[in-house]
């Protein structure tokens, strides 16, 4: 489990974000979305199962997510996480909040800078 | 109710997780096998890479549930199965926490109804009674009329103050048998101060208490029912009270009841015109209950009543000389005259030693248990369990043996509380007061429970979470005896249920032997084949003496001709139950000496009683029938009384004077002296006495007492036969034998003795089971290290010698300790308990040797295995 150096901690929210957003381009099960967060990421991002499966159970009790039965790419019984329209509202305003506090990150820097 | 949807529906989600995180598991293994490695390698890098599944799948199924509340939910669960796994533990905890449990309840149940009792009414905690302070400091005295009137007068402490003369006895007649009762006098607005009203009927009005308009009367439930068979027709009937002419005008509810006062019916409070007058101050005899007015808080009305008694001093100081006066709330009135409180903390005192015991023994399973799970522990630490998780785990199951122990418990007590009341009966006030499993009891068990279960649990619980995973793993059995620390926790649980045992049983004994010896007294005259009963001659049929000397003559004679009846005679007292005190003057004397006021008790007799009650003169004569009204007045003493004031001289012949409330009586001529009798069956005391001869000076309250050749009872029909012969509307009271009497002034002495007893017991059986379980354990811990030993050349008697020495240090320890707890007590019993006698050094070496031989016994069975551990068994063993 030792950690790459050259990944960071990821900032509260974060990883709800990343899920939601994966799920909305399409359902997915648990090991398919960690590796599309890492394929996306191009391996800078890697999500701790430690804390994905806690945060999918959390998501799923909120009523953003919804599960079903479904078979994995291997062909397997698996369960596949799909969002609800709450969750796609949810990720919408996250979505915005998350702008809005970058451009806010943004303009902090760039004062330094200057 | 998303709540309640989750809780349904959460098996289904931890399903689904336990399938994802498989999947997850399964493809990310193929993904590494497909890039080149072994199935075996795959799949374990996969799980590295994917962390501890079972925290994890914890941590995700925490989200459907409530985190604390579950997580203790499941650790009940797995201490409930771990229980069951060992039924033989479970069953010596549980049991003994229930009994340790169970006699705290049953205790408590008496706690609960004499300390807090049930009060009456509307806002109880606002009525106050307001008593006399003795010069003595003897306060809940009575009060005299004249300062009743004048304090309602002068204060407006009070928005209601009533007066009540609460212990009255009255012949009740006609519809059936007459009988006794006890009832009261009570100011019309009595019942105003505690606010309730008639259960039927009404009570009293105001000016009920003129005379001429008080013939009126209000029926206690109980006696409604009894002797009015509850109908509701009772209202407005005429009954008889003292031979005059009464209607019921109501019943009160059962539940008016003050703890300790039990009259059968109220009449109102009449004053005479002597009650008003300065002599009346002299006659204390009424209780003032009140209710304060809005605004005024207890301490002003103490402040503001003191002035007053303070006042009345002044006014008359004859007669209220360092007389005062007190406030206390109802409750603390009823408690106080009550007086059981202290019996009850001595008792309470013993049984939580007992409890305290019955936790050690408990204390001392779990860490035998805690001990023997060490690996379990250390297990379970390593793979991710917090420290707070393990002695949460280990303080649940503390918690289970408790709540199991407080349930058993909780039945024990409700039979418990069933003896209890059987034995509750001893007198009218004591068995009015209801004792039950009430909702302070309940309670009571409840944080007893949670308190045992910290208690024996919370020690063993810490010392294990403190196991650290490398010794714990490494630490077996093979290369170790017991850890140093869990004998050290070990030794000090032994000291302390042998210092506690120690301690209860001294202090029991103690008390045991100081009453046992009071009631075993010898009393100085023959109480067998006695029967008495107690007569009270009412005013209006027996107006003067010589009505009431005629009656006792006839009585007297009829009596003797009762078959089986022997020596009959008729005392103002029965013997040793306190007759009343008066000052004497002794003729050509002074009237004191050093400072002390002469005085006797004063006795007036039939000339039978002597013979009667088998009490013969030492000197002189007794009383004859010749010694009549007109002859020479003659009185009889005891030897103490000569001792004291005669000093070797002879008495006879000399004349002594009785003070009579004020009025002397005629001086009478000591014609005898006769052997001592006990004052009173419950007091090691004798006083001097003074025997009258009734026939000089007849009373209208006497005793009669009647030698029988059988069983005494059976002679109580033939006698209540001749007395209504003679007078049918005359109730004969407390017809009962004499050893009766003498057993009722127990009171409670002989369940006391009994409960202590029990107690004692229970204590010395708890802590030798305790020191059994702990040191056979001890022994079983160190079977390796024994087989070692004689392996080596250890001979029987040097194992035996080994285990019992350990044993005996840990045995000496506790007793030292509990012989210093014990020291304090005889000095502490003689300030709670006047009278009794507690010096008995002896006592502490009896119940030392008890214990030391208890101890002992317990430690040497399991000694005795250990010489028996064969030791190539024990070195093959693990």
């Amino acid at each position: 489990m030792a950690k790459d150096p050259g990944q960071r901690d990821l900032f509260a929210g974060a990883l709800e974000l990343m899920i939601l957003h994966s799920l909305r381009l399409k359902p997915m099960h648990g090991y398919a979305l960690v590796k599309h967060i890492k394929q996306v990421s191009d391996n800078l991002l890697q999500i701790e199962e430690g804390s994905l499966y806690p945060a999918l159970q959390r998501m799923l009790k909120e009523g953003l997510l919804e599960s079903k039965a479904g078979i994995s790419a291997k062909g397997r019984p698996t369960r596949i996480y799909r969002l609800t329209a709450a969750g796609k509202r949810r990720l919408d305003r996250e979505v915005s909040s998350f702008d809005r506090m970058l451009a806010g990150i943004t303009r902090v820097l760039a004062v330094t800078e200057a | 109710m998303q709540w309640l949807k989750d809780l349904f529906t959460r098996g289904r989600h931890y399903r689904d997780l336990a399938v994802s995180i498989e999947e997850h598991l399964e493809e990310r293994t193929e993904e590494l096998m497909d890039e080149g490695m072994s199935r075996e390698a795959a799949e374990t890098v996969a799980r590295r890479e994917f962390g501890n599944v079972t925290l994890i799948q914890e941590r995700s199924r925490e989200v459907w549930q409530w985190p604390t509340l579950e997580s203790i939910w499941a650790d009940k669960r797995f201490a409930l199965r771990q229980l069951i796994r060992a039924p033989g533990f479970t069953a010596t905890a549980v049991l003994t926490l229930s009994l340790g449990i169970a006699v705290n309840a049953t205790m408590f149940s008496m706690v609960s109804a004499f300390l807090l009792p049930h009060l009456p009414g509307r806002n109880p905690q606002n009525v106050v009674v307001v008593s006399s302070v003795s010069p003595h400091q003897r306060d809940a005295n009575p009060v005299s009329p004249p300062n009743y009137l004048a304090w309602r007068e002068d204060t407006r402490l009070f928005s209601e103050m009533a007066a009540a003369d609460e212990s009255r006895t009255a012949s009740l007649t006609g519809d059936g048998e007459p009988e006794t009762v006890r009832y009261a006098t009570v100011s019309p607005n009595y019942f105003e101060v505690f606010g309730v009203s008639a259960a039927l009927g009404r009570t009293f009005r105001a000016g009920e208490d003129e005379p001429g308009r008080d013939h009126v009367l209000i029926l206690s439930h109980a006696l409604w029912e009894r002797r009015f068979g509850a109908e509701r027709s009772a209202i407005g009937r005429t009954v008889r009270v003292n031979r005059e002419n009464y209607v019921v005008v109501g019943v009160m509810p059962a539940d008016f009841q003050l703890l300790g006062f039990a009259p059968q019916m109220w009449t109102p409070l009449v004053f005479s015109a002597a009650n008003r007058t300065v002599e009346g101050r002299k006659q204390r005899f009424l209780f003032l209950f009140a209710r304060l007015a809005h605004g005024i808080t207890l301490q002003r009305a103490q402040a503001e009543m003191a002035v007053l008694a303070k006042h009345s001093e002044t006014d008359f100081p004859a007669m209220e000389s360092r007389w005062s006066a007190a406030v206390r709330t109802l409750g603390d009135f009823l408690i106080h005259s009550f007086g059981i409180r202290t019996a009850l903390a001595v008792l309470m005192t013993a049984v939580s030693f007992v409890l305290l015991i019955a936790c050690a023994n408990v204390a001392g399973l779990l860490l035998t248990r805690a001990a023997g799970r060490r690996k379990e522990l250390a297990i379970r630490v390593s793979l991710g369990a917090s420290r707070v998780r393990v002695v949460r785990q280990l303080v649940t199951e503390g918690l289970v043996i408790a709540i199991l122990g407080g349930g058993t418990g909780l039945l024990l007590t409700d039979i418990g509380i069933k003896i209890l009341r059987a034995n509750l009966s001893f007198n009218e006030a004591i068995s009015a007061v209801p004792v039950s499993l009430d909702v302070n009891v309940l309670l009571f068990v409840l944080v007893v429970s949670l308190i045992s279960a910290t208690l024996s649990s919370l020690v063993p619980a810490l010392k294990a979470s403190h196991t650290d995973t490398n010794t714990g793993l490494k630490n077996e059995s093979r290369t170790s005896s017991a850890g140093r620390s869990q004998g050290r926790l070990r030794t000090a649980l032994v000291c302390g249920e042998i210092a506690f045992g120690l301690c209860l049983l001294i202090g029991t004994s103690l008390l045991i032997r100081g009453v046992f010896l009071l009631d075993h007294q010898k009393l100085g005259f023959s109480t067998d084949h006695l029967l008495t009963a107690a007569v009270a001659l009412d005013r209006a049929q027996y107006s003067d003496g010589s009505h009431q000397l005629l009656f006792v003559r006839g009585l007297i004679r009829k009596l003797q001709q009762i078959p089986g009846a022997g020596d009959t005679a008729v005392a103002s007292d029965l013997p040793a139950t306190n007759p009343e005190t008066v000052p004497i003057h002794i003729e050509g004397e002074a009237d004191s000496r050093a400072g002390e006021q002469y005085s006797a008790l004063d006795t007036v007799v039939s000339p039978g009683y002597f013979h009667a009650i088998r009490l013969p003169p030492l000197r002189g004569r007794t009383f004859r029938e010749t010694d009549g009204e007109n002859a020479p007045r003659v009185v009889l003493v005891n030897q103490e009384f000569a001792n004291r004031y005669f000093q070797g001289r002879d008495p006879l012949g000399k004349r002594i004077q009785l003070d009579l409330q004020g009025a002397a009586l005629p001086w009478g001529e000591i014609v005898g002296v006769v052997s001592n009798v006990k004052s009173y069956s419950e007091d090691a005391r004798v006083d001097p006495e003074v025997y009258e001869c009734f026939l000089q000076r007849p009373t209208a309250y006497f005793s009669i007492l009647l030698r029988a050749s059988a069983e005494p009872d059976s002679l109580s029909s033939a006698l209540r036969h001749a007395v209504s012969q003679l007078d049918p509307e005359l109730p004969l009271a407390r017809v009962m034998s004499m050893q009766t009497v003498i057993e009722r002034q127990r009171n409670g002495n002989p369940l006391f003795i009994r409960l202590l007893g029990t107690f004692g017991l229970l204590a010395l059986v708890l802590a030798a089971t305790g020191i059994y379980g702990l040191i056979a354990y001890s022994v079983s811990q160190r079977t390796h290290e024994i087989g070692i030993r004689v392996a080596l050349g250890a001979n029987r008697s040097d194992v035996l010698r080994m285990i019992l020495s350990e044993g005996f240090r840990t045995a000496v320890i506790g007793s030292a300790i509990g012989l210093a707890m014990a020291l304090p007590l005889p000095k502490l019993f003689d300030a709670i308990f006047a009278g009794l006698h507690f010096g008995a050094p002896e006592i502490y070496l009896i119940v030392l040797s008890a214990v030391l031989v208890v101890t002992a016994f317990a430690a040497y069975i399991p000694a005795r295995r250990a010489t028996y551990i064969d030791p190539t068994l024990a070195l093959r063993d693990q």
